[in-house]
């Protein structure tokens, strides 16, 4: 009890340092009366209710989800989407851990606390979808089905959700005073690097082999038997775009954050744009294969091939050339919006595999509800928030020693 | 009975396949190279010391460099010392064209880590055009300080040739930067000094390196605009 008091003074000033940046409450708190975050404590004032709703009446009450459409929004956008967008980690990672491309270790921080919330935030989104949460540790522990998919896109997000944890860390023990546990973690650094892109390179194609078990109820324009194939090289191109938009858009928002001399980032992401313009070329020529093999040309005059290709050209061949357009120019600008056409692309693409060409011909189609939306929004938010959050306190965006 | 065999006919898919494998290994190339060499101007590059300092360059000591191109007009810019003594520049501003530049007077400002550094012009003349790239892109003026980085084109007035005899060229140039370095390597020992031992190179952005509180005035010191006043040019 003794203890308890006596830790309470020296506990005071500690929690005003870390969580309100040496602020008083009320003056921390007088920092959100802005528009942007305003919005914020909308969004998540519609959000946060209809969660605790699905969670209290469960799936039937908030969702459009039925027997025939167990997986809508919240597999197809936070799980697939959040998973693929969050692949910037374990490519950044590679370039300069294993690839020895050390002029890009200023943005490998953020690529991977970038990589971490999406990776945490797909799974709550997943825990919002599972019908019984709770068993959500089942796969791990319990019932192992070994001939599943599932069962190995689980154990390999689980494990790449702890790896990502483990990259990050440092910053946060640092941010803790306990230097020496960063320091002892920031010696696995390769081996975390190796682990994270074998399980990357395992888990992000084999949620495109999820869809390889419905040949008869996604579009013939979509299936593929590379899909997994097309899932990893897509996620490899929307996170090198992801980490070109948020380098970009953190070092306009956190000026203060960053390093004393900041580095050359245009340089960067015009480096980055010239690895995504190579990885979008040979997707989009792995998606001609799949069509040459599946044979379905005729199937391209229609609506549906309206949109097939709409996704194709329009967010694959000219993000590309918009990439190569940009580098030559030495256009960064150009790079970026390019970046922004590839993570629209690679929505769309996920979408379209998983909700919107997914059960094309069923005579009742699913739409998700508006509360799906919400909650997906609400997510997302809640991602943004954390990235600031750790922004402001540990050191993600300053120099790297 | 006999069984005839189609053997074209049943690897027709697999025949666009490969055809398909073939173009992409093709355009492949193309886009490799078009990744590879983004178009510069070709600038022969000869080394000063630390510094490059290419042939056909004229120096200003305020370490602004002036070229006169075919069109008549002189081409300014920032030489490749002064970018090494700023470092990563976050803005660039420059007179819009039809503003006319003396000699020796300050011709545009380079913002950098807070601080705004005038550059005076090498020579005289009405501004003609602006290097797009210093408004877009200031970070990469940098990379190629006597191509692609240059700033200002200048219509140069009668007295082009008189101005130019005013500026250092050739051997001079080189010596002037070379100079240059040996005058920042002597003050500024311990940390040049020793990399100058070492036989290293100075890092980009060297005078915020050498001294983090009072860069700015180390850099106006270099650039000759140390009386400058801000806002104003004087």
């Amino acid at each position: 009890m003794s203890d308890t008091l006596a830790l309470r003074p020296a506990l005071r000033p500690w929690l005003r340092e870390k969580l309100l940046l040496g602020r008083g409450l009320r003056d921390y708190l007088r920092g959100f009366a802005n528009p942007a975050d305003l919005f914020t404590l909308l969004v998540l004032a519609v959000g946060l209710p209809i969660l605790v709703a699905r969670f209290a009446f469960g799936l039937g009450a908030v969702t459009n989800l039925s027997q025939q459409t167990p997986w809508g929004l919240w597999i197809g956008f936070d799980m697939l989407c959040g998973i693929a967008l969050a692949a910037g980690g374990f490519s950044l990672a590679a370039a300069v851990h294993l690839f020895g491309l050390r002029a890009y270790e200023p943005v490998v921080k953020p690529a991977i606390l970038t990589g971490f919330l999406g990776y945490l935030f797909a799974v709550f989104g997943l825990l919002a979808d599972l019908g019984q949460p709770w068993r959500v540790w089942y796969p791990i522990a319990v019932s192992f089905g070994t001939t599943s998919v599932m069962f190995e896109v689980g154990w390999c997000v689980f494990l790449y959700t702890l790896v990502l944890f483990l990259e990050f860390s440092p910053a946060l023990f640092d941010w803790l005073g306990l230097r020496r546990w960063g320091r002892a973690l920031a010696r696995l650094t390769v081996f975390l690097t190796v682990a994270g892109v074998m399980l990357s390179t395992l888990h992000q194609s084999s949620l495109g082999a999820l869809f390889l078990l419905a040949p008869e109820r996604l579009h013939p324009l979509w299936y593929s038997e590379f899909l997994p194939v097309f899932f990893f090289v897509s996620a490899i191109a929307a996170g090198l775009s992801m980490v070109i938009l948020e380098s970009s858009l953190a070092e306009r928002l956190f000026r203060d954050r960053l390093g004393r001399a900041p580095h050359d980032l245009d340089q960067l992401v015009l480096g980055l744009g010239r690895g995504a313009a190579v990885v979008l070329f040979a997707y989009f020529f792995l998606r001609l294969q799949g069509l040459a093999r599946g044979g379905r040309f005729d199937l391209l005059s229609g609506t549906w091939g309206g949109w097939y290709l709409l996704e194709l050209v329009g967010f694959v061949l000219v993000p590309c050339l918009l990439f190569v357009a940009g580098v030559r120019a030495d256009d960064a600008s150009r790079v970026r919006f390019a970046a922004a056409l590839t993570v629209v692309g690679v929505v769309l693409g996920r979408l379209n595999v998983s909700i919107i060409a997914f059960d094309w011909a069923a005579p009742v189609r699913y739409v998700p509800s508006w509360m799906e939306v919400a909650v997906s929004v609400t997510l997302v938010t809640l991602a943004v928030q954390c990235y600031r959050f750790v922004v402001n306190r540990m050191e993600i965006l300053g120099r790297t020693a | 009975m006999t069984t005839t065999h189609d053997f074209t006919s049943l690897y027709d898919a697999r025949a666009l396949e490969y055809a398909l494998a073939v173009v992409f290994l093709a355009l492949f190339v193309v886009l490799w190279r078009a990744l590879e060499a983004p178009p510069r101007e070709a600038v022969a590059v000869r080394r000063a010391g630390w510094f490059s300092l290419p042939e056909g360059v004229r120096l200003h000591p305020g370490h602004a460099w002036a070229r006169l191109e075919a069109d008549g007009l002189v081409s300014v810019g920032l030489d490749d010392f002064g970018h090494k003594l700023i470092g990563p520049l976050r803005d660039v501003q420059l007179p819009v064209p039809g503003t006319a530049l003396g000699q020796g007077r300050p011709a545009f400002r380079l913002a950098a880590d807070g601080a705004s550094l005038p550059v005076l012009a090498p020579v005289s003349g009405v501004v003609a055009q602006v290097n797009e790239l210093g408004r877009r892109a200031p970070g990469r003026l940098h990379a190629d300080p006597y191509g692609t980085g240059w700033l200002l084109k200048l219509r140069p007035h009668r007295g082009l040739q008189a101005n130019l005899k005013q500026l250092l060229s050739g051997e001079l140039a080189r010596l002037h930067m070379e100079r240059a370095a040996e005058r920042l390597a002597a003050s500024l020992t311990p940390e040049l000094g020793a990399l100058a031992a070492d036989g290293g190179a100075p890092v980009h952005g060297f005078a915020r390196e050498l001294d983090p509180d009072g860069w700015e005035r180390l850099a106006r010191q270099f650039l000759l605009t140390d009386d400058v006043k801000d806002g104003g040019e004087s």
